[in-house]
């Protein structure tokens, strides 16, 4: 029984991770545009269909074919910023209704090019780690490990970078920031594509543990709100231990009660935390 | 022109247009379908959805079919429920009052399990061709002489599921462990096979899983404390890909049976696995060489989608589809009607029809058809095993 505690719990801090990175994108463009971008979770299924063909159709070798899904999910998300989401900024109503809508309209075109036929990447790194009586696929730890390093990289980059200061500075007073001489048009625009390269990286990344079919992003999308609700939307590390919280939560709960609840254990906790922190786990004090 | 011989003039012309659009409007027959073609479950409506269009293409191609001396042409008219209950209660509904003589699907059971209301009060006026599983318990009820249900049972005693829990036990499995998506179908299913292995006298564990989850290592985990000799995985290849790799690869489990899905996820994993057995209506792959019709169809497929066949789904096209189509055809001709429901459902009833699948329907109003139990072994083996219960 203590493996197999142990071992969920290790697979919850991997799926967490994943939750952690997409949440990471919503904080970020909560903070920068004052909307929450649901079509996260559409841009990463972008990156893992992108990925799949790059990787099992065209043949790149798989970092490669990543890369150029990131990339690939990076334009789109540009295209995306100028011809609708600029239109959004500091608008939440109109901001969620652009980004359901573009969640349709990337299933209905991902559906048409490849139908609801699942797509499973060829392995990119088979096998399992054997620690103690714990199984852990090697996939999974190698994009723990990836994951663990972009949001690191990331609050690096915003807390020693003059960009970074920037957007904290935005983030905190769009006017003064202005004055201060930070072009924030800019500046959001280069927040909301980095946010989409995040999903993008999420998409590609997910593509080599679990198969893809046009429909997963709206999971995870869900899964990143809550986690970065449950860290306090504005907190970068927040958002990876949000996710993680919320994998592991998921993962136990699904040892000792039904599976057939598991998100569920997830939302308990996240309204639990909510009642004694409203501002999440991570997130100011009201 | 006098105001009375323009009037008179219009009349004619006006005339002559309604007669010529009635007699256009008698000339095509309206073949409605209800399946999710987009969403989480809508691999078995997308299939479905295509095998209804080729053979409605097909039909339209040579010119249409006759019913005594008219001639007629199908006209499609394809919803997308996105398995959401309440919207497919809308679709059906407007198809109903566009006065639809022949409806296919829901293959969903949570989708059939909404319309069926009002389809009872439709009752009389339309066929349903229906794959859904819960649509078995509504066969031979009063107010559902609409219902015909298109795919074959799991039990009773040419089901497909009892002879597959037979094969089972030739196996020698004392135990075995079933991990469905907590939804209508799943449910379901868990109560056909309960009383199906208790019958052959194998142990079952149940685990639910929440419907959207890609994770399985939990559920795994814990089905695998229990030690059972063989995994039940279900139901579709959307989660199937995972629950092998993830079982396999994590030493949960390398034994799987299957009544819903592809072997697909069985030849991902072939050296992973130790046994994978699954009813597969019918073996695209091994078919196309044999059976002419299959190969036509497989062809006519590329030509209408102009993409690859996608030989790990074809055997939905079986359901509310391809075939199903044609016998609506030859079952209208027979009966020398288009819109008497009831004389076409009786020919339905009476015939048997020898397409890609002999297909025939019970008395209660249920295909029966052949199929094939396709067992893969380590290293990719298959060996096939044909049913054919038209027979019996």
């Amino acid at each position: 029984m203590t493996q197999l505690v142990i071992g969920q719990m290790l697979n919850g801090v991997i799926v967490g991770s994943l939750y952690g990175i997409i949440a990471l994108g919503v904080t970020l463009t909560f903070g920068l545009t004052g909307i929450v971008n649901f079509a996260l979770g559409a841009f990463m299924m972008f990156g893992a269909y992108a990925t799949w063909y790059l990787y099992d159709v065209v043949g790149l070798p798989y970092p490669a074919a990543v890369l150029g899904a990131v990339i690939f999910v990076s334009i789109v998300g540009y295209i995306s910023d100028r011809a609708l989401f600029q239109f959004t900024r500091g608008n939440l109503v109109n901001g969620l209704l652009v980004s359901i809508g573009m969640i349709s309209v990337f299933e209905a075109l991902v559906l048409a090019a490849f139908t609801t036929t699942p797509k499973d990447l060829t392995y990119v790194l088979p096998g399992a780690l054997h620690v103690a009586g714990i199984v852990l696929p090697k996939i999974k730890v190698a994009v723990c490990v990836v994951f663990l390093a972009v949001i690191f990289g990331t609050y690096l980059a915003l807390t020693r970078t003059w960009l970074g200061r920037a957007a904290f500075a935005y983030a905190q007073n769009p006017e003064a920031a202005a004055l201060m001489g930070v072009r924030t048009g800019r500046l959001q625009t280069i927040v909301v594509v980095y946010s989409t390269a995040l999903a993008g990286l999420g998409g590609g990344l997910y593509a080599s543990m679990y198969s893809i079919e046009p429909t997963i992003g709206s999971a995870y999308i869900l899964k990143a709100v809550e986690a970065a609700i449950l860290a306090g939307v504005g907190s970068v590390i927040g958002a990876l231990g949000g996710g993680i919280i919320l994998g592991v939560s998921e993962n136990l709960g699904s040892v000792f009660f039904p599976s057939a609840f598991r998100d569920a254990y997830g939302l308990v906790f996240l309204i639990a935390i909510l009642l004694v922190r409203p501002g999440g786990l991570f997130g100011d004090r009201p | 022109m006098s105001g009375s011989k323009r009037a008179l003039l219009a009349g004619i012309v006006a005339s002559g247009l309604l007669w010529g659009q009635a007699a256009r409007a008698e000339d095509v027959v309206k073949i409605g379908q209800i399946e999710a073609l987009t969403g989480a479950t809508a691999t078995y409506g997308w299939m479905s959805a295509q095998g209804t269009k080729v053979a409605v293409e097909e039909i339209n191609a040579k010119g249409g079919f006759k019913v005594g001396d008219k001639t007629y042409k199908l006209e499609l008219l394809q919803m997308d429920t996105r398995g959401e209950p309440r919207e497919a209660t809308v679709q059906f509904r407007k198809m109903m009052e566009d006065k639809v003589h022949f409806v296919f699907g829901p293959f969903l059971t949570n989708v059939f399990n909404a319309i069926e209301p009002i389809a009872n009060q439709n009752n009389g006026k339309f066929l349903l061709f229906a794959g859904a599983t819960s649509a078995h318990n509504a066969l031979g009820k009063p107010d559902h002489d609409y219902l015909l249900r298109t795919w074959n049972w799991d039990a009773g005693s040419v089901g497909f599921g009892k002879l597959m829990v037979d094969y089972l036990k030739k196996l020698h499995t004392k135990k075995v462990a079933m991990l469905f998506q907590n939804d209508a179908f799943g449910k379901t299913a868990v109560d056909i096979y309960s009383g199906l292995f208790k019958d052959a006298g194998i142990e079952l564990q149940v685990e639910l899983f929440e419907p959207g989850t890609k994770d399985f290592s939990a559920s795994l985990a814990k089905l695998a404390a229990g030690k059972p000799d063989i995994l039940f995985p279900g139901y579709s290849d959307a989660v199937l890909y995972d629950i092998v790799r993830q079982s396999t690869e994590s030493g949960f489990g390398n034994r799987f049976f299957l009544v819903r899905g592809s072997i697909g996820p069985a030849l991902k994993n072939k050296d992973a696995i130790q046994d994978y057995i699954a009813y597969v209506p019918k073996y695209f792959e091994s078919a196309e060489k044999t059976e002419p019709k299959v190969k036509a169809f497989i062809e006519s497929y590329k030509k209408i989608f102009k993409r690859d066949f996608p030989y790990d789904q074809a055997p939905l096209c079986s359901s509310s589809c391809y075939d199903h189509v044609y016998m609506l055809v030859e079952a209208m001709q027979k009966a020398g009607t288009v819109d008497d429901v009831a004389k076409i459902r009786a020919a339905l009833l009476n015939m048997t029809y020898d397409g890609l699948w002999k297909i025939k329907y019970d008395k209660t109003g249920e295909a029966v058809f052949g199929f094939d139990v396709i067992h893969v072994r380590k290293g990719g083996a298959i060996e096939t095993v044909q049913y054919d219960p038209t027979k019996e």
